[in-house]
Parts: structure tokens; sequence; C-alpha cells
């Protein structure tokens, strides 16, 4: 069982407040992948399993939705925008000096499985281009010097 | 327009003013004048969603083309379904789904009957502006097609698929089953089994059919023939009960395929796998093709002639020595209505016997006509008022497998109409996933379960008010919903919750299944329900439905294909022969006991296999071997056969025309498709020929026959039951020491019988028997998945393979009554309500 | 030049505290509204106000409020869309982190409207933060009895759920927001039936923006006088806008209703940044026609921008310099909406991903003659012909950029190259 105590108990408490249990599907999803960092098929039966919905229903709804990595990731997921806004300044070489920096083209992970390099579509920060969005968190009017200290810190985490 | 009728909408088409009843779409307005719009992804049966958009319409100041499948007809709408922005528009759509739909139509199976060819032919689309790569779903980049076979008898190619969401929608809201969704999003979305699932639930066969392209095609039907060099021929399944309305494809005496011929009575369109996979029992692989008579130790193939000679004077000998008491006919509620009613003739015009009977499979048959069971079968039950029903019962029946249209209507009501469902079952049921309470009640013990309704009713204060609740409490034990409580295992809030909704409905449906017409207390449960039905009202009010299980048991029923007849019956059939017996007559059960004890000694059996189906087999073979003389007719070599002196090869449904009755009575033709299998003969043709051996033919021509059938099947000879309160006392079941497994034979859910082993495609879903139980007797036993056991009962023992249940959760476990190689009736004590086993892991086998 | 009625304390990370919330007036009009006035009272005066839908359509609240009918049995919902998923817009995302308490004052407020006892608010998969801030400023509201049993001693109950979308821009769209909360794939539904009618649950339901139920409690306080003598004849009151693009300062700037474009991108913006002149703007987020540099003064309201040719939408104003190729810009929206289809209806699944094959064509330097034409009849065979506004939202750009810059997609045929390299170098 992937999904932990903690996981089962959200999930469980979530369900409980929706007229329609069926509801819990996105939030169950969102739990799973904050705990294991991607989603995939052992899960989706974990989940069918605590909320009694159709596994089906779960693949289903999981495979709509870009948010969530269906294949594992490095420890930080890095989603640089490249819609409109970010692109006029400059997202392309955002994306390429990341790969540079990183060793990796864009939907790779490095070796040492610490980065993973996406590009995604608008991520509502079109005032702060260009931006990234690494994990939870929103790292925004970004520069190369931000960015190589981003990168540090990040590692230095790992 | 105003309308004088508020019912109606009158609005304008083409030109044509048309009134249709308020509510109804452009669409289904169109279709009910005879004015083609083409579709996709509409469904007359299905929610629409709009998606496809090839039913554009043009309306009168309207500025966009309208989808007709959504748009409500309105009072004085000017409708336009050829003006050319309609046909540009369509053109778009069609353009669109072409795109990316791969040119396979040489190969595509579909080709002929496909919708998408038929639309781009008709708007003489033969060139494309898409210069592109078509896009393509690779799971093996060496194949050049993307087939992927994602149940037993389906083929999916997703390149070919125009996203309709026809197979969703339908698996999901019509079946209620959840092994085919769609994942990811756009155009890169894809139909599929869930991850580590197949598409093999019992109405599989219907995502095929309703794929309006090659999306989704037939294991079974591919390659195998052109559709455009095919006949069809009218129908009706051979199996179920509820009598669904088939069409048989067929070119030159050889069956490809089933497929619906839509009854809204009935089937909606909707087919079980079983029906739609069991033509191929028709067919001429390992089939009977000529009579057998045992000489020595062994079967010799003669000439007709010959064995009809030699029947004819065995029962002519036997008849005459030692009277017709002496010999005794089985025939398969599964045969047609002459075939049965012949067989009833035979015996009772020309051997002077009443020992005729069609049920095989259930214990302790009644012995004598007029009992409240009796009187119970036989009330009307029509199939379309379960969607008006407000309440659905369904006590002792495991719906889905006995009869899956009825399931289906069901499911209608519970999901589109919101209807309250409640099961009571010794086991849980998949149809329980829909169910407001599924009552699963200790086994044996229906008749406490429904005393102890029929308590709560009383004490609720709304029972029917012409009825003397006075007399209960001596009648019925238990009289007290405690009491009930105990017994049956289920709690008294549970049951009162129970009698306040059958009491409290408008329209309360209850349906009856196996459980019930197979018990040994048959009699009490009929008097528990006859109670329940008094006192709630409901032969007054909504329906109940003792449900026969074959195509043709009804026919039977009204045939007076039973050794009791009710002295109505027996005075209409002696003034349709201008005779009748005077002799006891004996049940299929009572028939075996005799043999036993060798009082029978001939017994003539057609389609049915008594010694692989009937209870306690170890005791049927031992009579069977007493008998002198058997006779077995049937499509197959079957157990019964291998014993019998002369063994005749039978003719299937699919080999003449004739009738069959489903379960609400309604008489069903179905049409000859191929000619009867070298060298078999149909029923009515082989007992007819006896009677012509014994100088007795029953009739010239099989016409003539008819006449007597159809004023049998007019003749109402059931008698209402008395409107007053039977005794019902509940005693406990007797139980050996050590045997507390309780166990139930069923057919596997895409079988039926002994027949349908023999067709490949229902044997791709399961061709061997399993000992279903729960998971947690599973972990009891400690056992796993294939795990070997030992199934004991008191009279014999069997070794399974285990298949633990997703639905099953308590002790009573589950055998299939279908694969030659697990007889499992062995296991049944033919007197005992419940048969307990015990079961233990064999040692060696994996865990 | 700002009017900062939605946005007054958004700099003060206080604000998402309810005691400093509630010394600020905060939750003076839900208390207003449980004791003093009906539901019918509330409906009334936001209609009189003139408030319209912020996300995108600008459909007046109050009318939608009175579409629920009023003697249906079944429970109510009310739905705040907090999916922000319109390139361009990041506008909500502001009330959300830093002013949440004023959001769940506005849903309060709509949710007695329409006798909705449980509201939920959408928010994007991405906006981590607001949900967490949305969450936390729920919790704080139920321990001080502002949501929960018997509110304020009325009788009235209310709790409020924050659901967390998965990353789909179509989850955006009201009917794909509601399969999506019910946990189905986010496909949009065909309407009829409406939300209104038959939404959540297939219960009466309304969905409204984040900035529209942000408006709410100022127009309870304040009056719908008040509210209406601000902005222009039909477009009342005050929109935040989010200004991105080549601009000196990027940002999110509350004005009323009316005030020029220039104003905000020359006087709020200052103007474009050094070395670029503006070519084209994008007025209401990406799904909106293109406005050219002389149409700058026109007034941000929604009958002038539509006069204009384009739509105010939501209010996305994205400011592109000279130094940008605009087929290029196409193929970075088309392929946005080929990605974010949700693959329901004909037109928009396969006319979003051939379109996107053209434009991409196009702008690689292999475009073929006769492309422009066909572009044009494929976005005419989406326009109007789909379940939902995402195929007017792919097509409507295509056809304006067809239309104004054409020179560009041609030279893009003729020479393989664009006319004009888009150049921003990311410092």
């Amino acid at each position: 069982m992937i999904l932990n105590e903690k996981s089962v108990a959200e999930i469980k408490a979530r369900m409980a407040r929706y007229p329609s249990k069926k509801s819990v599907i996105l939030p169950a999803l969102t739990v799973a992948y904050r705990q294991a960092g991607h989603l995939n098929d052992n899960l989706y039966h974990e989940i069918s399993e605590i909320t009694g919905i159709p596994s089906v229903d779960i693949a289903a709804a999981a495979t709509f939705y870009t948010m969530f990595p269906k294949h594992e990731v490095g420890k930080y997921l890095i989603q640089v925008c490249h819609n409109i806004s970010c692109a006029l300044l400059g997202a392309d070489s955002l994306i390429e000096y990341l790969e540079s920096k990183l060793g990796i083209k864009k939907g790779e992970t490095t070796e040492d499985k610490v980065f993973t390099l996406i590009s995604v579509e608008c991520l509502g920060s079109c005032t702060t281009a260009p931006m990234m969005q690494i994990n939870d968190e929103y790292y925004e009017n970004l520069t190369r010097e931000k960015v190589d200290k981003i990168l540090e810190e990040l590692r230095n985490k790992a | 327009m105003a309308d004088s009728n508020n019912n109606l909408v009158t609005f304008t088409i083409n030109g044509k003013e048309i009134s249709v009843p308020k509510g109804t779409t452009v669409l289904e307005a169109a279709k009910m004048n005879g004015i083609n719009i083409p579709t996709f992804c509409w469904h007359p049966k299905l929610k629409p969603v709009g998606a496809c958009r090839i039913c554009y319409v043009e309306i009168e100041k309207m500025p966009k083309l309208m989808v007709s499948c959504a748009t409500e007809a309105m009072p004085g709408m000017v409708v336009y379904t050829e003006s050319e922005k309609v046909k540009k528009g369509r053109k778009a759509v069609i353009e669109f789904i072409l795109i990316n739909h791969p040119l396979d139509c040489p190969t595509c199976d579909k080709g002929g009957e496909c919708d998408l060819q038929d639309l781009t032919f008709a708007h003489a689309i033969d060139d494309s502006r898409f210069d592109f790569n078509k896009m393509r779903f690779i799971r093996d980049k060496s194949a050049t097609f993307d087939d992927v076979r994602i149940g037993p008898e389906i083929i999916r190619n997703q390149n070919r698929c125009i996203l309709c969401y026809k197979c969703v929608r339908a698996n999901n809201e019509v079946f209620g089953e959840h092994d085919l969704g769609a994942y990811q999003r756009g155009n890169i979305t894809e139909i599929d089994a869930p991850p580590g699932e197949q598409v093999d639930s019992l109405y599989s066969g219907n995502l095929v059919e309703i794929c309006p392209v090659g999306a989704l095609t037939n294991t079974d039907w591919r390659y195998k023939i052109r559709v455009w060099n095919t006949q069809t021929v009218n129908s009706i399944c051979p199996y179920h009960a509820d009598g669904a309305n088939i069409k048989l494809w067929k070119d030159r005496n050889r069956i490809f395929r089933v497929t619906s011929r839509r009854n809204d009575e009935i089937d909606e369109g909707w087919l079980s796998d079983i029906t739609r996979y069991g033509y191929q029992i028709a067919k001429p692989d390992n089939r009977l093709t000529t009579p057998l008579v045992k000489k020595g130790d062994s079967q010799v193939p003669v000439q007709w002639e010959e064995a009809l000679g030699l029947i004819a004077r065995r029962f002519k000998e036997i008849k005459d020595n030692k009277g017709g008491v002496c010999l005794g006919g089985i025939i398969s509620p599964n045969m047609d209505c002459t075939s049965v009613y012949a067989f009833s003739k035979f015996f009772r015009t020309i051997l002077n016997s009443n020992n005729v009977d069609f049920r095989t499979e259930y214990k302790m048959l009644p012995e004598a006509a007029g009992d409240l069971y009796g009187k119970m079968t036989s009330r009307k039950f029509t199939i379309a008022e379960i969607e008006r029903a407000d309440v659905i019962a369904v006590v002792g029946s495991d719906i889905m497998r006995e009869h899956p249209n009825v399931n289906l209507w069901i499911h209608k009501a519970v999901t589109r109409k919101h209807a309250s469902l409640y099961i009571a079952n010794p086991v849980e049921t998949s149809t329980g996933r829909i169910a407001n309470d599924e009552i699963i009640y200790n086994i044996g013990t229906l008749d406490a379960f429904l005393n102890g309704v029929c308590v709560a009713i009383i004490e609720s204060g709304l029972a029917d008010q012409s009825v003397n609740t006075g007399d209960f409490a001596r009648l019925i034990e238990p009289n007290t919903v405690e009491r009930a409580s105990k017994i049956s295992g289920i709690s008294a809030e549970r049951i009162r919750a129970f009698a306040k909704a059958i009491v409290g409905a408008q329209n309360p449906c209850i349906i009856t299944g196996e459980i019930f017409t197979s018990a040994v207390n048959r009699e009490k449960l009929a008097g528990a329900l006859h109670n329940l039905a008094l006192l709630s009202g409901l032969y007054k009010k909504g329906q109940v439905g003792v449900l026969p299980r074959a195509a043709n048991s009804k026919g039977c029923e009204k045939l007076g294909v039973m050794p009791h007849l009710s002295a109505k019956m027996q005075s209409k059939l002696k003034e349709i022969w201008g005779t009748y017996p005077d002799v006891a007559g004996l049940a299929s059960d009572r028939m075996i006991v005799s043999a036993n004890k060798e009082e029978l000694d001939a017994l003539f059996v057609i389609g049915s296999n008594p010694v692989f189906n009937s209870p306690d087999g170890l005791f049927v073979k031992e009579g069977v071997e007493k008998l002198d003389f058997l006779v077995v007719a049937d499509l197959y070599e079957s157990e019964t056969s291998q014993m019998a002196d002369v063994v005749l090869p039978l003719s299937s449904w699919a080999e003449y025309a004739d009738r069959f009755v489903n379960l609400e009575g309604r008489v069903q033709k179905f049409e000859k498709a191929i000619n009867p299998i070298p060298h078999s003969r149909p029923a009515f043709d082989i007992i007819n020929s006896i009677a012509k051996e014994l100088k007795n033919p029953l009739f010239e021509s099989k016409d003539k026959l008819q006449k007597d059938i159809d004023s049998l099947l007019e003749f109402d000879s059931a008698d209402e039951p008395e409107m007053k309160p039977v005794e019902v006392k509940y005693t406990e079941d007797k139980k050996t020491p050590g045997f507390d497994i309780p166990m139930l034979i069923v057919d596997q859910v895409h079988h039926y019988g002994h027949w349908t082993e023999k067709t490949h495609s229902l044997s791709e879903f399961c061709n061997e028997a399993f000992l279903e139980i729960s998971p947690a007797l599973a972990e009891k036993l400690n056992v796993d998945d294939g795990t070997i056991v030992r199934v004991e009962s008191e009279v014999a023992r069997i070794n399974l393979p285990v298949k633990i249940s997703e639905i099953i959760d308590g002790n009573v476990v589950l055998a299939y009554r279908n694969f030659a190689t697990s007889p499992v009736n062995n296991l049944q004590m033919r007197k005992r309500r419940v048969d307990w086993v015990k079961i233990a892991r064999v040692e060696g086998s994996k865990a | 030049m700002e009017t900062k009625i939605l946005t007054k304390y958004v700099d003060d990370p206080n604000q998402v505290k309810i005691d400093t919330f509630m010394e600020r007036d905060g939750y003076k009009a839900w208390k207003k509204v449980l004791t003093e006035m009906t539901p019918d009272q509330v409906i009334d005066e936001v209609k009189k106000s003139g408030i319209r839908g912020r996300g995108g359509a600008g459909f007046p609240a109050g009318m939608k409020w009175s579409f629920i009918p009023k003697n249906s049995p079944k429970p109510r919902y009310l739905v705040c869309n907090a999916d922000e998923s319109e390139p361009g817009t990041c506008k909500d995302r502001v009330l959300m982190e830093n002013d949440p308490h004023s959001i769940i004052e506005g849903m309060a407020i709509a949710s007695f409207a329409i006798n909705c006892h449980l509201a939920f608010i959408y928010i994007r998969g991405e906006f981590a933060l607001c949900a967490k801030r949305m969450e936390a400023a729920m919790e704080e509201a139920r321990q001080k009895g502002i949501l929960g049993k018997n509110i304020f001693g009325t009788g009235y109950d209310l709790d409020m759920i924050v659901h967390t979308g998965g990353g789909a821009y179509i989850c955006g769209e009201e009917t794909g927001l509601l399969n999506s909360l019910e946990g189905e794939r986010g496909n949009a539904r065909i309407r009829p039936p409406f939300p209104a009618i038959e939404g959540l649950y297939a219960c009466p339901t309304i969905v409204n923006n984040v900035e529209t139920l942000a408006c709410v409690p100022h127009v309870i306080n304040n009056g719908a006088e008040w509210y209406s003598a601000m902005g222009t004849e039909k477009s009342k009151g005050t929109k935040m806008f989010s200004l991105s693009g080549h601009i000196k300062n990027p940002g999110n700037y509350e004005v009323l209703l009316g005030t020029p474009l220039s104003v905000l991108i020359n006087d709020l913006g200052g103007g474009m940044l050094d070395g670029h002149k503006l070519k084209a703007i994008i007025p209401g987020g990406s799904s909106t026609p293109f406005l050219l540099p002389d149409q700058i003064d026109t007034p941000l309201d929604y009958e002038s921008i539509a006069a204009a040719g384009s739509m105010l939408g939501s209010g996305a104003v994205i400011v592109i310099s000279d130094k940008t190729c605009m087929v290029w810009v196409l193929e970075r929206l088309i392929h946005f909406y080929r990605h974010e289809s949700c693959g329901l209806c004909t037109p928009c699944r396969e006319g979003t991903g051939w379109l996107e094959q053209m434009i991409s064509r196009i702008e690689r330097g292999e475009g073929k003659p006769g492309d422009l034409e066909k572009i044009e009849d494929v976005c005419g065979n989406i326009l109007g012909r789909t379940v939902c506004p995402l195929g007017d939202a792919a097509v409507m750009p295509i056809q304006s950029a067809l239309k104004l810059f054409r020179d560009e997609w041609a030279y893009h045929i003729e020479h393989g190259k664009c006319m004009v390299k888009t150049q921003f170098e990311f410092k």
C-alpha cells in the first residue's frame, strides 16, 4: 500500500463532506500526488479501495488532468510556463537556460533524480513573467541570477 | 402557433407541419415523421451529449446551426434539415472526423454497415485537403494495424474511433458496469478497459453493436464474412425467459452472428452475451449427427428407422405389460411450443402416462396441482411495467444472472426514474450495487424474513384495510419482528424499513427468482409472499413476478407439461384430446426416485441432462443406471446421453421455426435460419415419428397442431389465490456438524445450463468451474485465487479451484453448474433446504 | 488612477486574519443580509448595482441568481469559479491569497440569495497557496461562527468546501467545472439544461467568478446606487485588470470601468519597455481578438471594447511589441487551445488539432499556398458549432490575426521565415 495513514485519513475526511462521494476523486488524487510525487495505476486502485468508487472512474478522471505526472519524476518538478505572457518575456530562453544548467532536455530528469524539467500552459502568474512552478511553489520575475540561486538552494536541500 | 391540446407541439420541418408530444427533440420529431437526420453520438436509449455535431439543422431566427438531438421542438419553429447551410455544416463535421480516420475500409469488419462510410459516400467526399500524417494510437510499433484486444470478444482500434462516447455512456448509464472508460483528453482521448482489467461484463457484446464505426469489433465475427453477403432471420433468444428479440445473420446454412432486433417492451435493443454468442450451439462442430443404439457396451450408429422402431417397440412393451406409470418423460424448457406440447400429448394420449415434466434442477417438486406456489407462478408479469414502479423488491434472485434483460429494466428504473430498490438474497449480487438496501439474510430463512416483514407491516398500521390482520399472529412463525430478526440475521430496523418501503409504494414490483423456485420449502415461501402481497395491497396495485428461468418455461406451464394439472386444465385437455389419463403423475425428481426403486422402467429425455444438472447427481446416476430403457435426444453428447440405450441427434432452435412463450406469457415466433444439421431432427418431429411407429400419429402437419396450441396458450388455466392469509411456520433447517458452509449452485455469469460450454465465445469468458468465495473465507481457509480445494457434502466430494469474489462478503460459496469436468450437482442433497458443505485446501496445492 | 475597492487591503499581510478583516468592516454585509434582508431583496440589490460577471462572459450577476427556480425541492449550490486559467489573467489569485475573507463573504451572501447551504470554491490545482489561504480563512470563519450552523442566531446554516482542480483550462468553463466537481471527467455539457436549473448533482446551481463575488459585500454595505454610480452606463463598478507583456510595470490594477486603455497601459503600466513599440493589444485574455495601437484610447468597458471588435473578457491585457512575430504568437495560442480541448465535440477536438498543425507548419517556414484560406475556412467550421465557448476562443484570435496581420502570414508562407522575428532574451 503506497498511501500512508495520513493520506487515507485525509481522503476519507474530505469524502465525508461532499453530498456525493464521487466528488472526492480530484481531492483524493491531489492527496495521493502530494504524498507520492506522481500517480500510477496502483494508486488508482488504492483510492478505489478506500473510497468505494470504481477504479475506472478514478483512472478516467486522473488521466484527464495534466497537473499530475503519471510517471516517476525527480524530487523537484520544474514546470516552466510557455504560454503567451511568459513567452513574450523570454520563456523559451528560460527553458533553454534551465536545460543547459541541468544538462537535460525538456521532459527529462537529471541523473541524480533531483530535477525534472517540463514546460506547461498558463500558470496564472502573467504579471510576474517569466516564471516557473517547482512542486507547490511559484518562482516569479525570474532572472538568470535568481534561477541559479533557486537551483542551488534546492540542490542543497535534496 | 397555439395548440388547443397542451401536450402537443406543432412546428414546421422542411415545409411540412407536424405535431409531436411536448418535450420531443427536433431529431426525434424528424425520425417519427420519416425524415432522416444523420447521427453518430445519438442513441434512442442514451442521454444526448451533442458531441458529434452531425445532426445539425437550420432553424429560422436562430443564427447558429443547432444540434437537433438536443434542441426541444417548440411551437412555431421552422426547421430545415437539408438546406445548403446544413449540408455544408455536415460536410465540415465529416471532414473533421475523416482527417485522422484511417483508410481501413478494405479490412475493417464494419464495412457495409458503417455510419461513417455511408455518410461519406452520401456526401460524395472523395478527396481530402488534410495533408499531414494521420494520428495513430500505437501500442506495438511493429504492427501494421493498431488493434488491441480489450476483452475476450472485443477488439479496439483507437485510430478508427470517432469519440461518440456511446460505448462508455451505454456501459455506464444502461448496464451500470465499470469496465470501460475514456482516458486522456482532447484528440488523444482513448477508450479502453481500466488498468489491469478487461471488458468482460455480461453485456459487453452490446458495446460492439453500438459502435458506429469499426473502432470496437467482435472477435467472433472478425474477417468471417462481409455483411452484404449475409441474410438476416428473425429469432428469439433460446436461453432466458426474458425472450430478447434477435436477428440471426447467416449465409448458406451457416450462422455468423446475432444482433439485437430491438423490442422496446422486452430488451430495448440490449442483449446479454449469452443471447449474443449462444447461437454457436447451432454450429455443426461436435454435434450428435446420427442416432446411436447401445449394443453390448458401446453406442453404435444406426439409421433413424432402426432407432425409432426400437423406441416404439420398447415403449409399447412397457406400457402394455406394466402400464404408463412406468414410463416417464423429461423435456427441456428451452424447447419450442410444438415440441413440448407434442411431448405431453404423446405421453398422455398414447402412453397413458402423466409422468411428464420440464423442471430438472429443482428439489422436492410439488406433488399436486392447485398449490399456492403454482398459483403465484402463474400471475401475470409485464417487463415494461418495471420502469413505472416506484419501489422494486428482488427477493431470492441474482437477477442479472437469471434475467439479464429484466435486470436492465430494474437498473433503468433505479437510475433514471429514481425508484427504490431492495434486494433480499442469501448472497450478494451485482445488482446490489444500486440497491437502497441489499438484505443478505441467513440462507434458508427467507420465509422467516418475509414473516418478519409481514409483522412489521401490521405493526406499522399501514396494512391494507380489507385484510383481517388478527389471524396473523397464530398463522405465522416467527410472529414478532425481533424473532424474525434473530433467525434471519437482519436487524429489526432494516426489516421495518423494507416493510415500510413496500407498503408505502404507489406502484410496487416484487420479483422472485431461482432461490424461490428451486426451494424445497417453496410452498411456504409462496405463502409468505402471498401474505406480504395481501398485507401491502400488492394484489390491487403493482405486480408480483415469480419468474421462471427458461425461454419456454412459461410455454411448458401453459401447455401443461407437468405431471399435476388443475381440474380446469385437465378438463380443457380432455376437451381437445378426447381423453386424459386417469393415473397419478410423477414430477421429474420423483421419476428418479421411482427409477431408483426400479418402479420406473423407462425415461425419455429431450434436451435435458438430469445426470449433470439434477440435485444429488450420484443418486440420479444410480437411478438412471437401473432403468430398463433410456432414450436421450440432445444437441451434444452429454452425461445422460452417454448412459442411454438410444441417443437421438436433436436439431437446435435455429434449425426450424416455432414459438417460445416468455416470462410475461408473450408468444413470440422464431424463424428457421439454417437447415437441421445432418442427421438431426427437431423434437416434435422425433416425437411424432415414434407416435407414427405406434400407429398413432399426433399430427399430419405441424400447422394443424397449432390451433390446439393456440387455444391452450390463450386459455386462462390459472386460479387466483384466495384472498386470505395462509399459515407459514418457519422451521430450522437440518444441519450436520462439520458441514457448515452453505453452497449455492448457480450458472456462471456467461453461461447457461450444459450447452454453452460448447460455444467458443462464451468459453473465452470462462471455461472452467470455480468455487467462488468471499475474501474473508479465503483468508480463513488460507487459500488464494486458483488454489484447489476439496468441497465435500454428505453425499459426494469434488475438487475445485478457488476464485475470490469481488462481490460476496460472507460464508456462502457459489459453484458453477456449467462445466462437464465438474459435476457440482453431485454435492447437492435432494431433500435438504440448504446444501451444507465443508471445504479444505488440497495438500500440495498452492496457497 | 486606480480605484481600489476590491484590492484596498491586498498589500497588508494582516488582511488574511479574520480579526483584521472584521476590524475593517469585514462580514458586516453578511450579518446585515442575514438579519435584515430577504433573499429576494439581496438579488434585487445586486441586480440594481449592475455587477456583471467578471470571469469573462460579463453576464449580469443579479439576473443569473434570479434564474434559480423558486419551487424546486432540490438543494441549491453556489460555486465560486476560481479556476483562473485564461492566459494573461492572474487577478483572482491576488484576492484569494491576500483577502480570502472578502471572497468568503461574497460567497456567503450569494449563497443566502439563492438559499444554498453548501457552497464550493473550485480553485485551480496549481494555486496551492490560494487553496491553503482559503481553507485557513474558512476555518477561522467557522471558529468565529461566521460559517456553520445557526449563523448569528438566525437559523441559517452555511458551510463551504475548497475543491482544487487538476490542471485543465476547460474546468474554468462553467459546465466543465461542474462535471469536474462531481468527480467526472471535465468535459463540457450541452445547454439546455442550464446550470441554474440542473447544475451540480443535477440541482439548481449558480457559478460565479471570484471577482464578481468579491464585489457583492461592497454593494450590500454601500448600496446599489453607490456602486452603479461608478463606471459607465452598461458597465458598472470597478474591475481588476492583469497587465502583462512588453510593459514596464506589469501587475494587477483596479480601475473604474470606462477608464481608457491608454491610462492602464501608459500611466499605470508605465508604457512599453525601452526599445519596444506597441504593435498589438489583447484586451481581455488570449481568447479575445487583437486591438491595434490606434485603438489605445478605447475605454475599458464591455460595450466599448465590443464596439472596437473585441471583448473585455477576463480583463487580462497583454501588450505585444513590434519585436514580436504574430504568427509565433498564434502558434503559442493554438497550441494552448488544442492542449486544453476536452475532446467532447468533433469541431473543437479535431479542428484545434488541425489548426495547430497548419499554423505550426507556417511558423516553421513550411507553409503552403492556400494554407491561409484553409485555416480561415476551418475556423469558420468551428466558430459557433461547439458545445462550449472553447472552440470560439481558439478561433477568434486566429481570425483576428489573419485579418489584422495578414502580411506577416503571407511573408511566412512566401519566404519561409518570420517577417519580424520574436526577440526577447530572458535576463
